[in-house]
């Protein structure tokens, strides 16, 4: 390990904010914030020569556990470590106590919308979100209606993105509720900090995270259709080809849970069965990692070989719960999220507790003019993709890449959005030689069963290319672990 | 267990086991043709034969090439291209293993993955070009050390089961085609008549099985006849035909029993037809029918017997209740490969 020995200063030595973003860690004046400031002289005293070194025993063993995304959809598919910074990010108490009920909230309302729109249709009947916009969506499904899984739960899982603006103000980006994914690496961010870090944490006051399995299981069985002890629940995964494949088997393991592919499974007169060397075995809760589209074709796709036939029609029996629940899409629809404060007034008769996005709803013609006539500064997106497809940012494209996403606009108003640029806030992120600012974002895990229970951690995730905004790990993102830090008061 | 992922405990093992034993022979052949003077072509082109990889390897670089020990070594080691060289095998054994993570110890996982990543990343093929007796130790060690971590970190129960069955089969197999190497290196059956260079590749043979300290300390004679005893007969021994096969049978009938399959299941009854074959032979017998035809009969019937645990156990049907589609995977048709190569 060749270490240089001229650059074993304090880690933080001549970090500089950037001025038009606010910094997790450092004020304006590049103070440390009050509640950082106990991590940030942790970490100025393990210094640079050092920090290199741990960062290369975090990199080992991220391979060596196989800790790894695919890039490919193939068998020669490469596997690749999600990038990972060992600077984490911070969240202080203050933050989290609000983040934490406007998250809440936030599941409650949408959970509710989608018994509401897969049921009476209230707030479709009342006019609190135009009909036409709703049933031009698609992530409905009409089948739905009337299907109502084990205790009105839809969002067993959601992940919520939370960015935070220039001045301080933390709001909601979008919300993913039908399978959110990237919790495997909270956990294991956290595992690998633990170990190359035993004694910072040994001081540090972090909220723990390995409760989430456990969790994530609780409420499978809290909404299963059978009595919890006999309960058999599994993971469902497109299988060992999927880029979240690590995640699909590191929650099972975790959950003591059996990892099953579409082939494993079979429906016999609509209960779900799955194929053991000691015959069938009935299923009761399937925590699904297959997209709606695949999950059954008899329904849905017909080319799917990766559902399982009549899985649907055992669903709608209430003969298997379904996590998340079939046609949570309409609700995490970026055209319906500008809706979400809405829903929350309407369902809860509350004030939302956390603000969101300004967005242009590309279907209602004043919103599309003054998109296209905005397009270079705007940052337009695609309603129902993830992973930062179908999106582009104004401010960072070339011509030919507005041109396109006009046309695709044009095409299909419906199917886009378009928001300001949000100068997305930074935290100390290691380059290579020093740490420097680089942007962020935030997913919390809203767990759900009997009542929810939001992760206290997350994941963060850091565009690492000097001024980029764009975090998703198919797209040059890192990722940090996030430490909710403890009431020193407490 | 999952159907599916007993399919995946069984091959897991198997590869591993196919690892070690590729890793022997090639180590052991190294020294072999350094003390015995042999025409070129019979040097290394028995493995080929053995490992049933001839057609491919005439067609990839033409039949001369198998006079050249670096190029067979080299593709048995190191080419993806034939189905059983160590880096292909380990690679399955590693895909394996991954596909079910969630049902072996974290470390065998890592275990596994850590030697693919060594096999992959360039310090393995250094050490292969500078000191290849060190190179094929330690692949052997990553197999014995899976072997190790695998005895003492899940539950002896289902999975456990199909991964020894699955490694013991492999192994019975593996057994009897280097035995079968001495009939393809001197073109002959055994005879009374044994040169200087036979007897010396008896001796390899021994110890591409681990098999040299265990023999001497029963003190037989050395000659082939008694080798080829030992190596198909001898129960005591791990790596013995024989053994392989009895332990094979305790484990598919611990997994036999625990089954509630409706549908007639045939695994266990041919690996008893086999057993029932084998035991009572004696190595006179053995070498009186011939003994290459004979090694080529047990390792067909063991690749006949692992073709009927897949249809028992890894892909049955479940009378009256219908089925689930059933997916041909281009894993699994790889898996198969290699399965009737003698």
């Amino acid at each position: 390990m060749s270490r240089q020995p001229q650059s074993n200063g304090a880690l933080f030595a001549g970090y500089k904010p950037l001025s038009d973003a606010y910094d997790e860690v450092f004020d304006s004046k590049a103070k440390p914030r009050p509640d950082c400031a106990g991590v940030v002289r942790m970490f100025d005293e393990i210094g640079k020569a050092e920090f290199r070194a741990r960062q290369k025993i975090a990199d080992h063993t991220f391979r060596k556990g196989g800790i790894t995304f695919s890039v490919y959809a193939d068998s020669k598919g490469v596997e690749k470590i999600f990038p990972f910074d060992l600077i984490p990010r911070t969240v202080p108490p203050k933050d989290w106590k609000h983040m934490q009920a406007g998250m809440a909230q936030r599941v409650r309302a949408l959970n509710l919308f989608l018994a509401d729109v897969y049921g009476d249709q209230r707030i479709l009947a009342e006019g609190k979100i135009p009909r036409w916009l709703f049933e031009q969506s698609r992530g409905f499904i009409p089948e739905m209606r009337g299907v109502k899984p084990r205790f009105g739960v839809y969002v067993h899982v959601a992940g919520i993105d939370v960015i935070r603006q220039p001045d301080g103000e933390l709001v909601v980006l979008e919300d993913n509720i039908r399978t959110p994914s990237g919790v495997s690496y909270v956990l294991a961010n956290r595992m690998v900090m633990k170990r190359v870090y035993p004694t910072v944490f040994a001081e540090a006051r972090v909220a723990p995270v390995d409760e989430y399995p456990m969790r994530l299981r609780e409420a499978l069985v809290a909404t299963s259709p059978v009595q919890h002890a006999e309960t058999h629940a599994v993971v469902l995964t497109p299988g060992a080809h999927n880029s979240a494949y690590f995640e699909h088997s590191f929650l099972a393991r975790m959950m003591g849970c059996e990892l099953v592919e579409g082939q494993d499974l079979f429906v016999h007169q609509d209960r779900v069965y799955v194929k053991t060397t000691r015959g069938p075995q009935r299923v009761d809760v399937i925590y699904k990692r297959i997209d709606d589209a695949f999950l059954d074709p008899e329904v849905f796709r017909k080319d799917s070989l990766l559902g399982v036939p009549g899985l649907v029609r055992a669903y709608a029996k209430g003969n298997v719960t379904l996590a998340n629940a079939i046609g949570n899409g309409v609700g995490d629809d970026k055209a319906i999220y500008p809706f979400v404060p809405e829903m929350i007034r309407f369902y809860l008769s509350e004030e939302p507790i956390l603000k969101q996005v300004e967005t242009f709803i590309c279907a209602n013609e004043k919103e599309l003019d003054h998109t296209l006539a905005n397009i270079g500064k705007l940052v337009t997106k695609s309603v129902d993709e993830s992973g930062g497809y179908g999106m582009v940012l104004g401010p960072a494209a070339n011509k030919k890449q507005l041109a396109d996403q006009a046309a695709k606009i044009k095409a299909n108003p419906r199917g886009y959005i378009a928001q300001p640029l949000v100068e997305l806030s930074t935290c100390p992120t290691w380059v290579g030689e020093k740490a420097a600012p680089r942007r962020v974002d935030y997913r919390p895990f809203i767990v759900t069963g009997k009542s929810s229970w939001v992760l206290p951690g997350g994941l963060t995730r850091v565009a690492l290319t000097d001024g980029s905004y764009v975090v998703n790990s198919s797209q040059g993102g890192g990722s940090k672990d996030t430490w909710i830090l403890e009431d020193a008061a407490r | 267990m999952i159907s599916r992922v007993a399919g995946n405990c069984f091959w897991m093992h198997r590869y591993v086991e196919r690892v070690e034993n590729t890793a022997r022979m090639l180590q052991v052949n190294g020294a072999f043709v350094l003390d015995v003077q042999l025409p070129d072509v019979q040097r290394w082109r028995p493995f080929l034969i053995v490992a049933g990889e001839e057609p491919r390897f005439n067609e990839l670089f033409g039949a001369k090439k198998a006079q050249d020990g670096e190029v067979v070594q080299e593709y048995l080691t190191w080419d993806e291209r034939c189905s059983s060289s160590i880096l292909t095998s380990l690679r399955w054994a590693r895909e394996n293993a991954r596909t079910i993570r969630e049902t072996i110890s974290l470390e065998m996982w890592e275990s596994l993955n850590e030697a693919w990543l060594w096999m992959k990343e360039g310090s393995a093929r250094k050490l292969y070009l500078r000191d290849r007796h060190t190179f094929y130790n330690r692949v052997k060690d990553i197999c014995l050390l899976f072997n190790g971590i695998c005895h003492n970190t899940i539950l002896n129960a289902e999975p456990f089961d199909f991964m020894r069955l699955g490694m013991l089969l492999e192994r019975a197999g593996q057994t009897a085609r280097i035995l079968d190497v001495k009939y393809h290196t001197f073109g002959r059956e055994q005879a009374a008549d044994e040169t200087a260079g036979e007897v010396a590749q008896w001796l390899a043979l021994l110890r591409s099985c681990a098999a040299f300290d265990p023999f001497l300390k029963l003190s037989r004679p050395l000659s082939g006849p008694s080798v080829a005893g030992f190596l198909i007969l001898e129960d005591a021994f791990p790596r013995s035909v024989m053994h392989c096969l009895t332990r094979a049978g305790e484990f598919l009938e611990r997994i036999d029993q625990g089954s509630h399959l409706s549908g007639e299941r045939r695994a266990l009854a041919k690996l008893n037809a086999l057993i029932g074959y084998v035991k009572p032979l004696t190595i006179g017998k053995f070498l009186e029918r011939g003994l290459h035809a004979e090694l080529t009969r047990i390792i067909d019937a063991t690749a006949d017997v692992c073709g009927a645990v897949h249809a028992d156990f890894f892909d049955p049907v479940f009378e009256g209740l219908g089925r689930g589609q059933t997916q041909t995977q281009t894993q699994s048709q790889t898996q198969t490969q290699g399965e009737n190569a003698a």
